[in-house]
């Protein structure tokens, strides 16, 4: 449980920072997305971008435990 | 997880530490309490769910009064439309909020935790609910002990119903905040939510009952960054939940009606009701500890049982670290709010206050860009003029429609060409082309400086003025 809580809740609160950061000064509209203007409604762009800087966050959250792994848990042998 | 070393030490006493942390968690069975603190949490209850629940249903000017439009990227606030160049109101109340945050914690400890903090609120709401359901303290432990049988079902079942009707509400409620809700309310009705609403009802709802029904302190000592730089705040003046130590040590049991000194005791009768009634789990008699979010339950609790013992109350009671120390009354922890460090937050909080009100009332409902058109530079037309083309964003941030006078000055016998009384929508932005005309002799070659002026026509107190170049002809 404290595992899932480290990963997900920081990058939470931290994606909850940069989605209202990031669109507060660009306009969803003005994205393009492989060459093509986006043309997902407003509602579904915010939704993606905050989904995904939580995954982006969760990713870093999720190295930063990995490598905190102490050397014991490292060399234990199963 | 096998280590049974006595005292790890370097390397290890971090390993082992984390270890604890990921001890599997007694489930606390909280016992309800009843008294004044208690009653001051449930009037926070009540008002700030009347606030949340009831303030997308409100009307203003023909429409939702507070509704945070992200598709249409406006803020509407009752009489107010906040547009993204606002941001900095925003900013600034979010710099508010942590100040306020600062000024209470330092004269009154985790007050926010304690009273008002979303999580103690529905924390409080879903416990209430298990009570009414499940019985008491008593009642829960036993149920869940219990093996399972109808009246299990049928009670866990009610129980997880309630929770979950609940926790729906309130993630619909908090969409309501960004999405229209007569909108909403018509895809209720058919059920017909859009993909996106219906993800956020359910993922707001969801963590709702996540973490009022099932988490509970665990969100408060492994999840809130509060809880962890509270203590900076915090100075021997400050008030927080404090056991008397002096008085109530040696606690034991003892009978009804002697004096405890008579049997070489303190006042604390150690029944453990104050441990009982703690959300978090904790016995305040061990000292302040940052798992306490100061909701004052074990005051509560603990005066009853002096009530019942015919000692006076306070034995638990809000105290600062000084006035425990120094033996102070009421008056002397009362003269020690005012300190250097109470009146740096509030100095701070009033001007930061000062300056958003300010700023609110002084904020012009009217915002324009102008951007030279760059197909066009400078064309000679008849009656020896040099023409420049400007296109104008004009942003009415107003909610009535507003006509506005355009002109144009900087140069001799500059005038805008055409048209230039032009209408502007409610909290609309419309882009604007002007014409501007220059007798060819007034300027020099290259870029000059000019200046646009708008102004209302209902209003000529309302107006703006925007500099630009106009181009001559090399």
């Amino acid at each position: 449980m404290l595992k899932w809580i480290q990963v997900l809740w920081p990058s939470f609160l931290i994606a909850a920072v940069a989605e209202a950061v990031f669109f507060t000064v660009i306009d969803p509209q003005e994205l393009y997305l492989f060459g093509e203007p986006v043309d997902y409604s407003r509602i579904a762009t915010y939704s993606i971008g905050f989904l995904g800087f939580w995954l982006v966050c969760a990713a870093s959250s999720l190295s930063t435990i990995f490598l905190q792994r102490p050397a014991k848990e490292i060399n234990r042998r199963t | 997880m096998s280590n049974t070393s006595p005292k790890p030490q370097g390397a290890d006493a971090d390993a082992s530490a984390q270890d604890t942390l990921y001890a599997s968690r007694r489930k606390l069975y909280v016992r309800a309490v009843s008294g004044i603190f208690d009653n001051w949490r449930w009037a926070l209850v009540w008002i700030t769910q009347l606030i949340f629940y009831g303030l997308p249903w409100l009307q203003w000017n023909d429409r939702q009064a507070v509704l945070l439009h992200l598709v249409e990227r406006k803020f509407y606030i009752f009489g107010w439309v906040f547009w993204p160049q606002d941001v900095i109101f925003l900013a600034l109340l979010l710099i508010i909020s942590a100040y306020a945050l600062f000024f209470f914690t330092a004269i009154a400890g985790r007050l926010w935790c304690g009273y008002a903090c979303p999580q103690t609120v529905y924390t409080e709401i879903f416990m209430w609910i298990e009570r009414k359901i499940e019985g008491d303290h008593v009642r829960r432990q036993k149920l869940d002990q219990a093996p399972m049988s109808g009246e299990k079902a049928a009670r866990r079942g009610l129980k997880f119903l309630a929770w979950g009707l609940v926790a729906l509400w309130t993630g619909f409620t908090f969409v309501a905040y960004f999405s229209p809700l007569e909108e909403l309310l018509q895809a209720a009705r058919t059920l017909s939510f859009g993909p996106w609403e219906l993800f956020w009802i359910l993922f707001y709802g969801g963590f709702t009952y996540l973490f009022a029904g099932v988490m509970r302190e665990q969100v408060c000592k492994y999840m809130c960054p509060y809880a962890r730089f509270q203590g900076v705040m915090f100075d021997p003046d400050t008030l927080v939940i404090t056991y008397d130590e002096g008085r109530g040590e040696p606690r034991g049991a003892r009978k009804k009606g002697i004096d405890p000194r008579s049997v070489n005791k303190g006042d604390c009768i150690d029944c453990g009701i104050c441990v009982q009634v703690c959300p978090t789990g904790i016995d305040i008699r061990d000292g302040l500890q940052y798992e306490c979010i100061g909701c004052a339950a074990c005051i509560d609790a603990c005066d009853q049982v002096m009530d019942r013992m015919n000692y006076p109350r306070g034995l638990i009671r809000y105290s600062t670290e000084n006035a425990i120390k120094k033996h102070w009354g009421a008056k002397d922890i009362l003269v020690h709010v005012l300190r250097p460090r109470t009146l740096i937050y509030g100095t701070i909080l009033a001007l930061l206050c000062a300056g958003f009100v300010w700023g609110l009332a002084t904020r012009e409902p009217l915002r324009v860009d102008v951007i030279r058109d760059r197909a066009a530079l400078a064309r000679e037309v008849e009656g020896g003029m040099i023409e420049n083309v400007y296109s104008l964003q004009v942003m009415n941030m107003s909610e009535q429609a507003r006509s506005f006078h355009f002109s144009v000055s900087g140069l001799p016998g500059v005038t805008v060409d055409g048209e230039n009384l032009i209408e502007i929508g409610p909290a609309a932005t419309q882009s604007v082309t002007l014409r501007v005309l220059v007798p060819y002799d007034s300027g020099k070659p290259g870029a000059n400086p000019i200046e646009f002026e708008v102004r209302a026509d209902d209003d000529p107190s309302l107006s703006l003025r925007e500099e630009t170049t106009f181009l001559f002809p090399r």
